[in-house]
């Protein structure tokens, strides 16, 4: 996992700040919401808490710690980096 | 002559920003403030007046963006796009905390060249969380009138009151947004202007955008991120960011609210208080409303005329309308509970808990707002499930909610689980309040169970998704959802009483007549219960519930309830009171000791689970089916729904009586 620098954010560690960065969304599958709510490329984030059997993800972002539940479905179109990575 | 100068205004804003409150403090006008996406689902509108100025608010449904992804969402662009613009502005409500958010809307709605006024809601939480936002530069920034307000304590009210009066909407100039230079030849040149006419090609409705190889949902998504850009581009020069970050509230709850363990025990523990609040706390009040409507029946029966208009007061009117106002109390605290949930912000955590387990069932975690709604009244829960993006689900959700236990069904439960259930308590709960969580219960997984046979019916291209803000907690306005839970009683009481009226006076004149006995007299009046039209007519249907374990006064009860279940109360409350056989007491005494012509008591256990069963499934709310109806705006499904429930609550109570008896 520490090696590969670009994730998912349904992927993404909990409880450690990434950063989005794109979008995979070539066929137009992703709904709109995910963009609408502010979950922008540059957006800072962190996964605070996951529904049991895989449910939905609990994720902070941006600088107004907004809080969002998306299911993993929905993770899997952001594509996200490691913080750490790119420099803390 | 004069026209009514009467002004009107829109409220418009994300959902969650205090927008309900805003609308409250307002407008003295009794209006629902939700905390979850979308409880505000259709358009409310209230007054005030301010310096001799009528004032009219229009409440629109709360919406991230133009683009709709839900119904609650499509009624609100629909207004705003294709509206008639006969009112004065728009006064857009923007929470400080999520202020970057709100701005793309508002940005929007600006450029579609409505008069705005921004109210900046709620910035002493920003500053808590460290963050300053510059009036003054957000203002210019925007060319608006920007004003504060704390709505929960009433600040800044006066000071939208005072905005509004003098017309201090602004009209943008430039538009935010520049239409992308290789899309200008797209637009309509007749469009009132570009970002109209931007619209219509981005929400297809332009026929002819496809044969220009236009994807529409790329230039949506094109338009949101150039407009979040252009809004950072604002926010850097408005907003200052403080070191001092202090955690709040929402935070510390979270940690136990959404716990993959403790977050289910807490929402299971809250529904238990509900129900033990719902059975017991109420008891009090029942008592007095019982013993104050058999003083009232008695007192009747002693100072009107002897006649038939004395049995009708006495036997007929008040003893039905005192059986449904008894329920009053019960309903008036479960709804009082879930509205001060909902207030709080802990609805949408729910949600958050439940989604991954009602998938399996096709439904949405949003379905279990409906579904937990519907344990009050299935009528306003079917609404909810406007925001329910993915056809299906809603469609799923409005079919199975009128499952759950609404307290329409609650005067029924109560009865009969006083009949058959013992007063007996297991660490200190009562047997009765186990039996009617039991029910709820049952409720549930039936409408879990129903939803999961009924997905494999239905077609949906469309794919599901869950996209969805927590909110962070809010201190319920206790006061405010008291006064709102009185009013809903009120509206129960009413509108149910209505028609306990008249059922009970028709029940009453097919019980005081009956067909004559001797050649010279057209009908039998006074007559003896079992010789009365309505036992013909109970008795005409016996062959058909007789395998229930009902006898005719149970079938009457059944018939009338189709007009809406707790009619059922009233219904045997009048039979049981024109019965002369039986011995004076409360009604329920009096079904207690009804026997059987051969002995065996009416109301024994079978008969009893029989009849719980029964109303459990039986689809029996006339008005429910006109809203499903209005929902689904489909005869197929709403008739679906009224043959598949009272189909299974036939087969179910038959099967039960026939095991039990």
């Amino acid at each position: 996992m520490k090696d590969i620098q670009l994730h998912t954010l349904s992927s993404f560690p909990k409880n450690k700040i990434g950063k989005i960065v794109d979008y995979d969304n070539d066929n137009l599958n992703m709904p709109t919401k995910i963009i609408e709510m502010g979950l922008l490329p540059e957006t800072l984030f962190k996964i605070l808490y996951q529904a049991p059997f895989n449910g939905p993800l609990y994720v902070e972002f941006g600088d107004e710690k907004s809080r969002i539940a998306l299911r993993k479905e929905e993770g899997d179109f952001i594509i996200v980096e490691d913080l750490i990575n790119a420099g803390k | 002559m004069q026209e009514n100068n009467k002004k009107q205004i829109l409220l418009v804003g994300n959902p969650n920003v205090g927008k309900s409150t805003v609308f409250n403090a307002l407008s003295n006008k009794k209006q629902k403030t939700g905390n979850y996406a979308g409880v505000t689902v259709s358009s409310h509108s209230g007054n005030y007046s301010y310096k001799n100025e009528e004032v009219e608010i229009v409440d629109l449904p709360g919406s991230y963006s133009i683009y709709p992804s839900s119904e609650d969402e499509a009624i609100f662009s629909k207004f705003l796009i294709d509206g008639q613009k006969d009112y004065s502005g728009v006064v857009y409500i923007l929470e400080a905390l999520s202020i970057k958010r709100g701005l793309l809307l508002f940005q929007q709605i600006q450029d579609l060249g409505i008069p705005m006024i921004l109210v900046l809601n709620q910035i002493d939480q920003a500053e808590r969380r460290g963050i300053h936002i510059d009036i003054e530069k957000l203002s210019k920034a925007l060319n608006i009138k920007v004003i504060q307000t704390n709505a929960k304590e009433q600040i800044g009210i006066e000071a939208i009151k005072e905005a509004v009066f003098s017309n201090d909407f602004v009209t943008s100039e430039k538009p935010s947004f520049d239409i992308p230079a290789e899309h200008k030849n797209l637009l309509d040149k007749n469009a009132e202007n570009d970002y109209q006419a931007w619209i219509n090609v981005t929400l297809e409705k332009n026929s002819d955008s496809a044969s220009k190889n236009i994807v529409p949902k790329r230039l949506q998504v094109k338009e949101t991120v150039r407009r979040y850009q252009n809004v950072d581009k604002i926010l850097a020069d408005v907003i200052t960011k403080k070191a001092q970050f202090k955690e709040l509230l929402t935070e510390k709850l979270d940690k136990v609210l959404v716990h993959k363990f403790w977050g289910y025990i807490v929402f299971m523990f809250i529904l238990l208080i509900i129900f033990q609040c719902v059975y017991f706390l109420a008891e009090y009040p029942m008592n007095w409303i019982d013993e104050a409507f058999a003083w009232l029946s008695q007192f009747a029966g002693e100072h009107l005329p002897e006649g038939p208009i004395n049995s009708l007061v006495s036997q007929g009117i008040v003893p039905g309308l005192g059986g449904i106002i008894i329920f009053a109390p019960q309903i008036g605290i479960l709804l009082y509970f879930l509205y001060l949930l909902e207030d709080s912000g802990y609805m949408a955590r729910v949600v958050f808990l439940m989604d991954r387990l009602l998938r399996p069932f096709g439904l949405n975690g949003k379905s279990i707002v409906p579904l937990v709604s519907g344990t009050a009244c299935a009528i306003p829960a079917v609404i909810s499930t406007r925001n329910i993006e993915n056809l299906k689900e809603r469609l799923l959700t409005i079919l199975v909610t009128p499952f759950m236990t609404c307290s329409a069904r609650l005067p029924v439960y109560s009865i009969i689980i006083g009949l058959i259930i013992s007063d007996k308590t297991i660490f200190g709960i009562q047997y009765k309040a186990l039996v009617l969580l039991g029910m709820y219960l049952l409720g549930f997984f039936v409408a879990l169970l129903s939803a999961a046979i009924l997905k494999n019916f239905i077609k949906e291209d469309n794919k599901t998704y869950l996209v969805m803000d927590l909110p962070t907690y809010k201190k319920p306005l206790f006061g405010y959802d008291f006064k709102l839970v009185l009013g809903k009683v009120w509206d129960f009481i009413t509108g149910a009483g209505k028609i306990i009226f008249i059922v009970s006076i028709i029940i009453w004149v097919l019980s005081y007549f009956g067909p004559k006995q001797n050649p010279d007299e057209m009908v039998a009046t006074d007559v003896h219960l079992d010789h009365s039209y309505l036992a013909k007519m109970g008795k005409a249907i016996e062959p058909a519930i007789a395998p229930l374990g009902y006898d005719w006064k149970m079938g009457v009860g059944i018939l009338t309830s189709f007009v809406a279940r707790e009619v059922f109360v009233g219904t045997m409350s009048t039979l049981y009171s024109l019965d002369d056989d039986a011995p004076e007491g409360k009604v329920i005494d009096k079904m207690r000791h009804d026997v059987k012509p051969n002995g065996e008591k009416v109301f024994n256990f079978a008969t009893g689970v029989s009849v719980l069963l029964f109303y459990a499934f039986a689809m029996q709310c006339v008005s429910t089916l006109a809203v499903v109806y209005r929902e689904t705006k489909s005869w197929k499904w709403t008739g679906f729904q009224v043959v598949m429930m009272t189909g299974l609550a036939y087969f179910v109570s038959l099967i039960a009586y026939q095991i039990l008896k």
